[in-house]
């Protein structure tokens, strides 16, 4: 009996050992990794968005990782390839186009990678895990009940679009529309893409200008075509005569609306995506499997009248 | 015998474009009439929805004086019991229905007092342009994961609206007298606290009067 219990004191001693071993001469166990991929970084917006789910990614004690996919649905792919090929847990996934993109999310899903879309809707419903969108229509349709309230009932105006192939560039055209084309003496003249890119929206802006001069207003499927807009109108010395209406958010239209420059944006709240998103991983690699497909978040109007309310992709 | 092997080469090319054609003539039409076969009506279905779950669900509304009486005594404590929202947002809707007299009338709005002897607008009823999700979101009837394409699902609220305008806006127009009595049921979106709460702004899904 004894040398029974020598045995097992032996056997757990060496257990122990062992264990101590491996860590001190290993270290500790690698830590999970997600991946965060984002459609551009071209945009300060994304960069917040993928800077923000990368972030609450290591808060949660993950190594996170950003790519970059660059408006291209192929270096998206390429991006997918190599996240699957490298062991990730979980995908936040920002796409860049809302059909193209699907086949990327079912080949992680193939692989057993959970993918959470972030603010870029695909057209699947069983593909990604969850998609946390904000809810672009709502706030286009609010952005449009302003615009009609600051620039009239009468007029002509011209609209900046985002990608064609995105679901946020159509959902934000079709809320600002289902307000402003109820007013028969608002005249769209003009309605170009500018691919959400501020230097496409200053080219776009400058020969809109040069076609249609009488142009009361822009409305800009973004921010970054909105600032953009702005420069061009600024160049041309009509700033104080046209309004711009931006999409976003963004830190440098929220200052240029508390400034006069910029008549509204609708706020995103990309960092509240980014952190939910990156909880939605953090549970899933938990073992929780019940997530909502389509988690929309709120859009809010911000205007001369209630900019001081917000600031850093937010509310204050 | 050279022609011969052009002619033999140039019947097996045919038929080969025979049974693998290179390109399909397709009448413009019926491209058209396919796409719009395969794509989301919405129309239609608001029309379905209006008739078989957004009505019977009139009964499921939180009685208006209930509701104010509740909102005056503590607003969060009545957001927690009777409102609904939609994902991650401070915006929320209140689906409600009640009986009140018209105190105010225009264009756009008909103001309603509810509390028996009150002459201030409690309930204003939005009758003019119906813009926005407050009848595709108040009920809580409809969830937006059930639609890949989120635009399908906003042209849901565009038809509802429409709906409101078509259906209900022109009898409420004749109900809305000075004094009248009016019943109404809707959804009531609360955005910003300070300002909707009193009167609360109601798009009408139903009206009568006594």
């Amino acid at each position: 009996m004894k040398t029974i219990w020598l045995k097992f004191a032996a056997v757990v001693l060496a257990a122990i050992t062992t264990v101590a071993f491996a860590q001190t001469s290993f270290g500790q166990a690698p830590k999970a990794k997600i991946a965060v991929v984002i459609s551009t970084l071209n945009n300060p917006w994304f960069v917040v968005l993928g800077d923000t789910a990368k972030a609450r990614a290591i808060e949660l004690g993950y190594d996170a990782t950003i790519f970059d996919s660059q408006n291209d649905t192929a270096k998206e792919a390429a991006n997918f390839e190599n996240i699957i090929a490298s062991g990730y847990k979980a995908i936040l996934f920002n796409a860049t186009d809302s059909s193209g993109s699907i086949a990327n999310v079912m080949k992680a899903k193939a692989a057993g990678i959970p993918v959470f879309c972030i603010d870029r809707e695909i057209n699947a419903t069983n593909a990604a895990t969850s998609q946390m969108l904000s809810d672009n229509y709502a706030g286009c349709v609010k952005l449009g009940e302003y615009f009609v309230k600051t620039v009239g009932k009468e007029g002509e105006y011209a609209e900046l679009l985002g990608i064609l192939g995105d679901n946020n560039t159509k959902n934000r055209s079709a809320g600002f529309h289902s307000v402003v084309d109820r007013f028969p003496g608002l005249k769209m003249v003009a309605q170009q893409s500018a691919d959400f890119d501020r230097a496409k929206g200053l080219e776009v802006t400058e020969s809109i200008l040069q076609a249609h001069p009488n142009i009361k207003a822009i409305f800009c499927g973004n921010d970054a075509m909105a600032m953009g807009a702005y420069q061009a109108l600024v160049s041309v010395g009509k700033d104080k005569q046209v309004k711009v209406f931006g999409f976003d958010g963004a830190d440098d239209v929220v200052k240029a609306i508390a400034e006069g420059k910029i008549a509204a944006t609708g706020m995103q709240f990309p960092k509240t995506m980014a952190r939910k998103s990156a909880e939605f991983a953090d549970e899933y690699i938990k073992g929780k499997r019940d997530f909502a497909q389509k988690v929309p978040v709120a859009v809010e109007l911000v205007t001369k009248e209630n900019v001081s309310k917000y600031g850093d992709y937010g509310k204050k | 015998m050279r022609v011969v092997r052009w002619i033999i080469a140039l019947a097996i090319a045919a038929g080969v474009c025979w049974l693998f054609p290179l390109f399909h003539v397709v009448p413009l039409q019926a491209v058209k009439a396919e796409k719009a076969a395969g794509r989301f009506n919405a129309t239609q279905f608001a029309e379905t929805f209006w008739a078989k779950q957004l009505v019977p669900a009139l009964d499921k509304t939180v009685k208006a004086d209930v509701l104010l009486a509740e909102i005056q005594a503590d607003p969060a404590a009545a957001k927690k019991k009777y409102s609904h929202s939609v994902g991650f947002s401070d915006t929320y809707f209140y689906f409600l229905s009640g009986t009140g007299r018209v105190v105010s009338v225009s264009d756009d709005e008909i103001s309603l007092a509810i509390t028996p002897g009150s002459t201030n607008a409690e309930v204003t009823l939005l009758a003019g342009l119906i813009f926005g999700d407050a009848v595709r979101d108040g009920t809580g009837l409809l969830n937006p994961s059930a639609y890949p394409n989120s635009q399908d699902f906003n042209d849901i609220s565009a038809a509802l609206d429409h709906l409101v305008e078509t259906r209900v806006l022109p009898r409420l127009h004749q109900q809305a007298k000075i004094g009248a009595q009016i019943s109404f049921a809707g959804c009531a979106e609360v955005d910003d606290e300070a300002n909707d709460l009193m009167p609360l702004k109601v798009i009408p899904i139903q009206t009568t009067t006594p």
